[in-house]
């Protein structure tokens, strides 16, 4: 109860003595709010990635395994990598014969080309050899037109499924469907327009800005590099919860097809979006610990800036305490008062860093990626702001709750 | 903490308070300032006590003991049966919270707050509700004829009127004594007339009241005097 009222009656005194004290009390109060800022924008830009990245990878899906000749993600220089064998369409089908019923087997292979509409050039434009499985394996439907057939990959024709950045950047206004375009020296047939995927991930794949053409005629129109064709095989499970037990048929399975001995180790990659998330991880744990290192700093400036004001209130003040002690005042009763002075203190300017990190968080959503401020995240800003100021103020309250009445009452 | 469980020492009928033998020894660095050195007074309930002294002989030392801001160094001080030599800090705090009443000669309103706030603070610390703090604060302001002064802060105050809210807010939680240390000190005569009024009201109402001054005719309001001389009594009415 008392406890309660001293609350109501600490915060107006508070409240009347940072109003008194503006100018000192901004100044303290800056390294509060960078640290503030720190925290909500490193948790923001942390959420913000994120999205972006599932966004990116959506079409990877969490039921897919991938067999490459080497990881996505590598550690080292990856020699051991570079010398392993090609892994050629022909063990795809191989994979695919014994799988039968159980995955939908689909290879591709990427290269780059330019594209040509018209007087309209593309270059260096992502170039997916595919099958018909492709839509299967990583959920894309085609906006309008058609997808690949069997047929189209089975007679090696020369058409052709194009993304939704590369429709509009060459077709503008026109309908792409039946229109005839480049790709390198060869002419293909549009057949088809992806459905837009949305945000790319730094430095990721942009699915937007890519074609499709059967996988069977990449080797003639792109051309495989080195001359051999070395394709990329994604295997879709049966359910995501069979993933696991699935990865190691598949590997199973790919050990017989490249003849392995069971002492010799796989000459193939497993890749799945698990290994992205782990490299994902690793990567947002350097920005989230960078994040925390700047608040950290920032807000130990900051609260030790609040306890040197808290001194100076306290010192300033150690005649209206001793009036206070005079009349009643428990210590219990100054230390809450000053208590609540420096928590107000941090309180406000942690509203005020809310308010630059909404301002900045806006400047990142227009120009790197979707970002914004979550309703946890305030919190935490809020109370980490008031934590501040209760570990700041405490050692200055309780310097003043400890004062002698007389003592106090006498100095002027 | 309540001061129920406090040691209790009972005092003869119509007492209020009384003090035995009490020194009190200020020490600073090597040097040692005897302010008070054996001091023994016993007051009753409702008397009008006027402590005289030249400066420096003890008059403030004492006041402080009675108004337990100070414990005596050597001594028993007993106030309405509880033994104030013994108590914690937290416990003295309450003490004068409950049952002492000051009013300062430099009148030591809390800074920045309204009139109001500063009557009203002593409730708040004491526990008071709100809604029944209300009622005691504005009865103790009309009883010093501040009615329309509530919502001033103590500097828009002259010396006069900041001496009121004082005497407002030494009077809120029903004091047994009600303590004035030079309460006309800091202000001219005509005001300071009017401030041993309003004291003498009090008395009449049936306070308890002991004021420290060294001029004569404020010292004549009272009933008894009591003069210190160098730490110790010279008389005690
Ligand atoms: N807090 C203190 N610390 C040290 N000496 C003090 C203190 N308070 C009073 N004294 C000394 O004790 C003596 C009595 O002081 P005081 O009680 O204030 O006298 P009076 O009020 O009669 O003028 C003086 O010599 C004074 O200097
Ligand atoms: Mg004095």
């Amino acid at each position: 109860m008392t406890f309660f009222m001293d609350a109501g009656e600490s915060f107006k005194i508070a409240l009347g003595a940072i109003v008194a004290n503006k100018s000192r009390g901004a100044l303290t109060a800056l390294g509060i709010i960078i640290g503030i800022v720190a925290v909500i924008t490193t948790m923001t830009a942390a959420n913000g990635l994120k999205n972006t990245f599932r966004e990116t990878f959506a079409s990877v899906g969490a039921d897919v395994v991938y067999v490459s000749k080497r990881p996505w993600v590598q550690m080292g220089r990856g020699f051991q990598f570079r010398n392993r064998k090609d892994i050629s369409l022909a063990a795809s089908d191989k994979l695919q014969e014994r799988l039968l019923g159980r995955g939908v087997v689909n290879p591709s292979i990427s290269g780059n080309q330019s594209l040509k509409y018209r007087s309209k050039v593309l270059d260096g434009i992502t170039i997916t050899g595919t099958t018909d499985k492709q839509i299967i394996v990583s959920d894309m439907v085609p906006e309008s037109g058609r997808f690949l057939t069997p047929f189209d990959v089975a007679y090696k024709k020369t058409v052709t499924v194009i993304g939704s950045g590369i429709a509009e950047s060459l077709f503008e206004q026109t309908n792409p469907i039946g229109k005839e375009i480049k790709v390198g020296r060869y002419k293909f047939t549009v057949i088809g327009v992806m459905e837009e995927q949305g945000g790319s991930f730094f430095g990721g794949p942009d699915f937007d800005r890519q074609i499709y053409i059967p996988i069977t005629t990449f080797g003639k129109t792109i051309g495989f590099n080195g001359g051999r064709a070395n394709v990329n095989i994604a295997i879709k499970a049966p359910s995501a919860e069979a993933m696991s037990t699935f990865e190691y048929e598949v590997i199973g399975e790919m050990r017989k097809i490249r003849g392995l001995k069971p002492t010799e180790d796989d000459d193939f990659s497993i890749n799945k979006l698990d290994t992205l998330l782990d490299s994902y991880n690793s990567m947002m744990g350097v920005v989230v610990l960078v994040g925390l290192v700047i608040t950290g700093i920032s807000l130990f400036v900051g609260g030790v800036g609040v306890m040197n004001i808290m001194f100076v209130s306290v010192t300033e003040r150690t005649k209206e305490i001793g009036i206070r002690k005079a009349i009643g005042a428990k210590r219990r009763s100054i230390l809450l008062q000053f208590l609540f002075e420096s928590s107000t203190i941090c309180l406000f300017a942690g509203i005020i860093g809310l308010i630059i990190a909404q301002i900045l968080t806006e400047i990142i959503n227009k120009l790197l990626m979707p970002a914004s401020i979550s309703p946890f995240i305030i919190v935490v800003a809020l109370v980490v702001s008031v934590m501040v100021g209760v570990l700041s103020g405490f050692v200055p309250a309780y310097r003043g709750a400890k004062l002698n009445p007389i003592d106090a009452l006498r100095y002027e | 903490m309540s001061s129920d469980d406090l040691a209790t020492v009972p005092l003869a009928d119509g007492v209020i308070l009384s003090i035995e033998n009490v020194t009190r020894t200020y020490v600073m660095g090597d040097e040692e300032v005897h302010a008070l050195k054996g001091v023994s007074i016993t007051i009753n309930k409702g008397e009008y006590v006027a402590i005289m002294g030249p400066s420096g002989s003890g008059k403030s030392t004492l006041m402080n003991m009675i108004g337990c801001l100070d414990v005596p160094s050597t001594g028993e001080y007993i106030l309405e049966n509880q033994a104030v030599s013994a108590m914690s800090e937290d416990q003295l705090a309450e003490i004068r919270n409950e049952k002492i009443g000051f009013v300062f000669q430099t009148f030591n309103l809390v800074p920045r707050v309204t009139v109001y706030q500063n009557i009203e603070l002593p409730l708040i610390y004491k526990g008071v509700a709100k809604r029944h703090r209300r009622k005691i604060v504005e009865k103790a302001i009309e009883a010093v004829g501040l009615g329309e002064r509530a919502k001033h802060k103590s500097n828009e105050l002259s010396g006069g009127q900041r001496q009121r809210v004082a005497i407002a807010r030494a009077l809120v939680c029903e004091p047994a004594i009600i303590l004035a240390d030079e309460p006309t000190g800091n202000l001219d005569s005509s005001t300071g007339k009017e401030i041993m009024a309003l004291m003498d009201g009090l008395h009449k109402k049936g306070h308890t009241i002991i004021l420290v001054t060294h001029e004569d005719d404020i010292a004549e309001h009272a009933n008894r005097t009591i003069r210190l001389r160098d730490g110790l009594l010279e008389s005690s009415g």
